[in-house]
């Protein structure tokens, strides 16, 4: 309880964001490197994970999401709020360009190179959007969380 | 160009005001407790908006409320 005393509902809510970045992706990573060892890459496995961690990640949101809410006194967003928060948009969505260039790089030099990185199934897809967008949420989080205890 | 903080003098308006609480400073200038304490501790510079609404609350000009060296 102390550590919710410690932090406003903003904060808790960024830190349970976080956290859910860090389940996803260790359970994602945990379970797709079997995968990719036993050359299972592209079987219906890996659409299995893919719908556990979206469910994981809901049933995760609700509880936690629910019970910091409902502890904590909701805030309305002062201009400090909306300075961070843009501040951390800024910031993920350089990311995902990022990320975003860099699958078309690797788009590009699989057409030139006869598909070096092998076929670009659906799945594969699926994953690739999957951490792009645990990789700009968790740059996010890390921003907000950054200037927030910066400014403590 | 390096960033520089408005310095303010909250915290002794606040306590000249009957030891007004953070919390009722941060109602009465509609904006939450961690952007007070974060003004305080002169680690955020306000909007000049809501330096306005800070030194209308006590009732000072905003240079006395606010000072940029």
């Amino acid at each position: 309880m102390q550590f919710l005393n410690n932090y406003s509902n903003r904060e808790l809510n960024i830190w349970a964001e976080l956290i859910l970045n860090i389940i996803v992706s260790l359970f994602f990573v945990s379970k797709i490197f079997p995968l990719i060892i036993n050359g299972q890459f592209y079987s219906e496995a890996l659409v299995q994970i893919i719908l556990t961690t979206i469910i994981i990640a809901i049933i995760y949101s609700i509880i936690v999401f629910g019970t910091i809410n409902t502890l904590t006194k909701r805030e309305e967003k002062d201009e400090r709020d909306y300075i961070y928060e843009l501040k951390s948009y800024k910031i993920s969505n350089n990311i995902f360009q990022i990320s975003n260039y860099l699958v078309i790089g690797v788009i590009i030099f699989n057409a030139l190179y006869q598909g070096n990185f092998g076929e670009l199934t659906p799945p594969k897809i699926a994953m690739i959007l999957l951490i792009i967008a645990v990789l700009s949420s968790t740059g996010k989080s890390l921003t907000q969380l950054f200037n927030y205890r910066k400014n403590i | 160009m390096k960033e520089q903080i408005i310095k303010n003098q909250i915290r002794r308006l606040r306590f000249e005001a009957n030891e007004m609480t953070q919390a009722e400073l941060a109602e009465k200038a509609s904006v939450t407790r961690q952007t007070i304490i974060a003004l305080e501790a002169q680690k955020y510079s306000p909007s000049l908006e809501l330096a306005f609404r800070i030194a209308k609350v006590f009732n000072v000009p905003l240079e006395e409320a606010f000072q940029y060296n």
